[in-house]
Parts: C-alpha cells; sequence; structure tokens
C-alpha cells in the first residue's frame, strides 16, 4: 500500500518532533556547559570552554571518574562471564529447576530500583560490610547480571545445539567445543551485554546512592550538586559523561566490525 | 570377539525414565555396507543412532566396533562421525575451515589439511572456489555436499547419517541420494544412515531394517523386504499393498476377502494369514481368462500415475483394493462398472498368522 502525501507528512512532523523533545534538553545543558557564568541562566552571554579546562584539572572530578568507571568495568567484565553461564542455563540446557530459574532471575529487573538499593543497603549492615564503591558493584550486578544474561539467552537461543553435537562428534573435547563453537557464536550478544552493562553501571544512580557509602559516583556528585551548591562544573562533567558513552558505543561497534572483517579476511586466505 | 561384524549390538535397551524406547536390539552390520534403518517417527530410529553415534548412553546391551567395545566410550574418542539432519555446519567458518575442523582437532598441518579439503571438494563436485565461501552462501544442495565433505574429512570408520536428506525438495533428493549411493562405491565406505522414506532406503541400500516401537521388525536386503515382508506393518510400510485375510479349514479351500482359489501351499489346515499381492501384479480378467485367484468387485476411481495407472476397486466383501497397470495395459472398464480381478500364486507372499 502506498502512503499518502499527508500520512507521509504527518509522519515526517511526528518524527521530528520526538527527536526535538528527546534531545532538546541534551542541548540545553551542552549550552549551559560552555557559559562563562558561575550561575544556570539563559540566555547565555559570554561563551567559554574554561569549565572544561577545569574539569580535566580538577583533583575531585578525577576521582569520580575513576570510581565511576572502576565500578562500571568490573560490573561488565563479572556481568558478562555471568551472563555467559547464566545464559547457557537458561537456554541451552535442560534440567530440573530451569524454569525457576528463568523466572527468578528476571526478578531483581522489575523491583524499583530505589527498593533493591535500600534492600541491598539494609543487607550490607546487617552482614557488617562497610559500603564503599566495591558494595556499589554488588548492588549493581544484582540489577545489571540479569540483563545482560538475558541480553546472551537471545543469542543462545537461536543456536543449533547440533553444532557443539557435531563438534564433540569429531573429536573435540568440552574446552576445545567452548573455545571454537561456542564463545564465537555467542560473540555479538557477550559484546552487546557487556555495552549494555558498562552503559548502565556508568548512568546509574539509585543504586549507587544507597550503596556507595562515603565514595561517589559521577551521577551522584551531579545530583549532590544540583541539590545543595551549584557548581558549574555540573553541566560539564555531564556532557563529558554521554560524550564517553557516545564514544565507547562508536568503539563497540569498530571493534565489531573489525572483528567481521578479520575473519572475513582469514577465511579468505587459510 | 571373533566376528565378520564391523558393527555389533547386542542386548541393546535404552530407557527414558518409565519410557523404553528400544527393547533389547541385536544387529551385525558388516564392512564396507550401506545399511539403512527405516521406521516412522517415534519407531526409535533416532534414539539408536544417538547410541550409536555416543551422544546419549544405553540402559543396557554392548555395542561392538571390531573387537573393541564402545558403548563407554564418548562421542569424540569414537572413530565414527555423523551428519546431522540439520547438517550442523558451523556458520562463523568458511566452507574450507569447516571442511578442515576434524583435521585440526588432530593438530595436521595447514597445508595437508587444505590439500585434503581441496580434494574432497573435487570428490564432492564442488568447485574449489568455494574453499573460501561462507556456509550462508551455500545453496542446500551445496550445503549437504560440504557435510559430507567435512564427515569424509574426519576418516571414520563408520559414517552415520541422520536423515540429511529430508529439509530438501524432491528432484535435489532424488539426484542426492544417486549420488550418495555412488560416493559409497567410490569411498568403499560403511554407511549407517537413518530415513523415515522407504523410497531413500530402496534407491540406496544393501541392506534395510525396518523399526517399530523400538525393534527391529525385518532386516533384510531391499527386494526381500518388498515381496516378503514378514508382518502386515512392513508390507504397508514398504509402499502400495493389497492384503487378503484368509483362512483355510482343510488345507486346501480358501475361505475369507471374497477370494476364490486354492489355499496357498504355506496354509495349514485350521490356520488362517495374510495373502499379500502388490498392486502390479493383479491384472483385470476378461470372461473366460484364469487366474490362480480371483475376486469380484466395482471399479471406484483411475489416477494417472505418468508412466503408470493405479485404479481403486471395492470387493464385494468391501475392502478396497488397488491396482497398477502400465499406460499401454489400461482397462477398457468404465468406472463405477464390475470387474474382476486376477493374481497368480508366484506372486503372492503369505504372512502366517497376522
Amino acid at each position: 500500500m502506498p502512503t499518502s502525501r499527508s500520512t507521509r507528512i504527518v509522519l515526517l512532523i511526528y518524527g521530528l518532533l520526538t527527536i526535538f523533545l528527546l534531545y532538546l534538553p541534551l542541548v540545553s545543558v551542552g549550552f549551559a556547559s560552555v557559559s562563562r557564568a558561575r550561575y544556570l541562566s539563559f540566555p547565555i552571554t559570554r561563551y567559554s570552554t574554561k569549565w572544561y579546562a577545569e574539569a580535566l584539572e580538577s583533583g575531585t572530578v578525577r576521582d569520580l571518574l575513576l570510581t565511576s568507571v572502576t565500578v562500571a568495568a568490573i560490573v561488565t567484565v563479572l556481568s558478562v562471564i555471568i551472563a555467559f553461564f547464566g545464559a547457557l542455563a537458561f537456554a541451552r540446557y535442560n534440567w530440573r529447576y530451569r524454569s525457576t530459574f528463568q523466572k527468578l532471575i528476571l526478578l531483581p529487573i522489575f523491583f524499583p530500583q530505589t527498593v533493591l538499593g535500600l534492600a541491598l543497603l539494609m543487607w550490607f549492615n546487617a552482614l557488617g560490610v562497610i559500603p564503599s564503591w566495591k558494595t556499589a558493584v554488588v548492588a549493581h550486578l544484582v540489577w545489571i547480571a540479569p540483563i545482560a544474561t538475558l541480553i546472551v539467552a537471545i543469542r543462545a537461543y537461536s543456536f543449533d545445539p547440533a553444532l557443539e553435537e557435531a563438534a564433540r562428534d569429531m573429536g573435540a573435547n568440552t574446552p576445545t567445543i567452548l573455545r571454537e563453537i561456542t564463545l564465537p557464536l555467542l560473540m555479538p550478544g557477550l559484546v552487546s551485554a557487556g555495552l549494555f552493562a558498562f552503559l548502565l553501571s556508568w548512568g546509574n544512580f539509585p543504586l549507587s546512592l544507597f550503596t556507595t557509602g562515603a565514595d561517589s559516583t559521577l551521577p551522584e556528585w551531579l545530583y549532590a550538586k544540583m541539590v545543595s551548591g551549584y557548581s558549574p562544573l555540573v553541566p560539564t562533567l555531564g556532557i563529558m559523561s554521554v560524550v564517553a558513552s557516545f564514544v565507547l558505543i562508536l568503539t563497540a561497534f569498530a571493534v565489531m566490525w573489525l572483528i567481521k572483517a578479520m575473519r572475513d579476511s582469514k577465511a579468505a586466505q587459510t | 570377539m571373533a566376528s565378520d561384524a564391523l558393527l555389533r549390538l547386542q542386548g541393546v535397551v535404552k530407557q527414558f525414565g518409565h519410557f523404553t524406547a528400544l527393547h533389547g536390539v541385536d544387529l551385525d552390520i558388516h564392512e564396507g555396507e550401506f545399511f539403512t534403518i527405516v521406521g516412522p517417527s517415534g519407531s526409535g530410529k533416532s534414539t539408536m543412532i544417538r547410541l550409536l553415534v555416543g551422544m546419549d548412553e544405553l540402559t543396557h546391551g554392548a555395542i561392538w566396533l571390531r573387537d573393541k567395545r564402545i558403548d563407554e566410550t564418548p562421542a569424540n574418542e569414537r572413530p565414527t562421525c555423523m551428519v546431522f539432519q540439520s547438517l550442523a555446519l558451523f556458520p562463523h567458518m568458511s566452507v574450507g575451515q569447516n571442511i578442515e575442523f576434524p583435521l585440526k582437532l588432530r593438530n595436521v598441518p595447514a597445508a595437508d589439511r587444505k590439500s585434503r579439503a581441496l580434494e574432497l571438494l573435487d570428490l564432492l563436485r564442488l568447485p574449489q572456489s568455494y574453499y573460501s565461501k561462507r556456509i550462508s552462501q551455500c545453496s542446500g544442495g551445496e550445503k549437504q555436499r560440504v557435510a559430507l565433505a567435512r564427515a569424509l574429512a574426519f576418516d571414520p570408520e563408520i559414517l552415520f547419517f541422520d536423515e540429511p536428506l529430508s529439509a530438501l525438495d524432491y528432484r535435489l533428493r532424488k539426484t542426492l541420494e544417486k549420488e550418495l549411493k555412488d560416493l559409497h562405491h567410490r569411498t568403499g565406505k560403511t554407511f549407517v544412515y537413518i530415513t523415515h522414506s522407504l523410497e531413500e532406503a530402496m534407491v540406496m541400500s544393501d541392506r534395510i531394517a525396518i523399526m517399530k516401537d523400538g525393534r527391529f521388525e525385518q532386516i533384510a536386503v531391499a527386494d526381500e523386504i518388498y515381496s516378503r515382508p514378514v508382518s502386515r506393518f512392513v508390507a504397508e510400510f514398504m509402499g502400495e499393498v493389497n492384503l487378503f485375510e484368509v483362512s483355510t479349514e482343510d488345507g486346501s479351500t480358501l475361505s475369507g476377502a471374497g477370494l476364490t482359489g486354492n489355499a496357498p501351499s504355506g496354509l495349514a489346515a485350521g490356520s488362517k494369514g495374510l495373502l499379500m499381492v502388490r498392486p502390479e501384479y493383479i491384472r483385470f480378467v476378461a470372461d473366460g481368462g484364469t487366474a490362480d485367484y480371483t475376486v469380484k468387485g466395482r471399479l471406484l476411481e483411475e489416477y494417472a500415475l505418468g508412466s503408470r495407472i493405479q485404479y481403486e476397486i471395492e470387493t464385494t466383501e468391501g475392502q478396497t483394493l488397488t491396482v497398477e497397470k502400465l499406460r499401454e495395459d489400461r482397462t477398457t472398464s468404465a468406472l463405477g462398472g464390475e470387474v474382476t480381478l486376477g493374481f497368480d500364486e508366484a506372486n503372492t507372499h503369505l504372512i502366517e498368522g497376522d
């Protein structure tokens, strides 16, 4: 059915409006970050990049970034490992409590994060663990590992179990099958799970707020500064954080593309 | 184990919980043979091949390969290889890498692997340029050949096939059946093939085993199974057939199914059996014509099968018979008309006591 002219115009307006509403706030933060003024005010009279220079030199900012990156990196690595085995248990193997496992593992995703954060904080207290960025890693994992598992499980579902059986039939042992068959086939799922894990941890506020104790991640600091004592570094760091996420996604795409290109050229050579 | 069998099964039982899939199966497969196991779904043939390859453990019994017991040996240590129903070609590898996979596992040097892979491409009549193709670029028939090449690269003692042709269209299947038979001749390997298609089994096999409910009903060469089935199940499974439930009181007078004629020689006095005749051996008997057995009926339907015509006839006893005639031998009787059918004892087979 051909789309009529009027429908196309309506769709175009709808699309533009959506994009505009989605990205306008981000653009205004961008403007705020290059304003010379110490306080948030529009319209901006004088532009400057001095807050970026200051942010790059500031020790506080460095600590914040370090904490956020450390937490996100550890969460990513652990989530991907948990997701790999979890997804195989979720999607590939038949075992007695599989359907219970499938339901239970999804549950944390649906808890309100504030409640989950509070519950974890109380639990840490009960155990006598002093909250720090390390407890935040645990808290993030509770919420992020299930999501990563789901992402890998989708990939694992579309994977013919006969492939592993065939490899075994031709003489491969379990480690070889993992290395030659299972891992390469799940790789796209593992990369996107890792990407999601990093970004969800990097941007997470509610779980971090409850569980980092004296340490502070970037989102927490942004919030704290907005509530008490605005700093012109807030929009600056906000934009830097967005840019970092964006660069990460681009890098991931580039890596995927490179792996595929290498595999193709290797196949062509050998 | 002193025996000339390459593969021997002794009392193989497989149970899944309370369900018994195989009831103590015995089987000998000889070196260089093309052996096909045929059965409807649920007959236990898939369970059988999984046991033979080593992907499942048997509950009781033993499997011998020559004089070595292998039922405890895991799949990756058995010198056998299977072509899977889904083919199980590795999608992240090229055609060449797929074929070389078993060689790579044995640490064969890259150059030797490649020359072997190219040889196998030739053997399976695939152009050498396919070596670097991706699996997704191959057609259904080409994938079959790649899967075969990979299995042959493994150089197995026995090559197993789990219905690898079932997903293909009719014409391609026919071509590949003949190629597979030809490949069997050229390689001299032992092939064990599993299928639900009798036609496939007939075209390719040296011997056929018919499976039903976890047991072998009959193991014999194709002709034997076709013309002398041991049971109603085998007779009906092996294509179109007419079976008359007959009995005799005195050993000479035949009764049952509206048949006129003498009791077949194998039928003892006071016993009953199934008299089998294939559709191509029944003829239309004109007035005054003779046959060992005759039966009267009404011509119901006529189907053109290409070179042959198939007729459906309802006997006076209400049984529906199938008759097949070559086009030049077609009857002149009109549909709905009365006909007399006849056949000779030499073309019948008696299944006793069924």
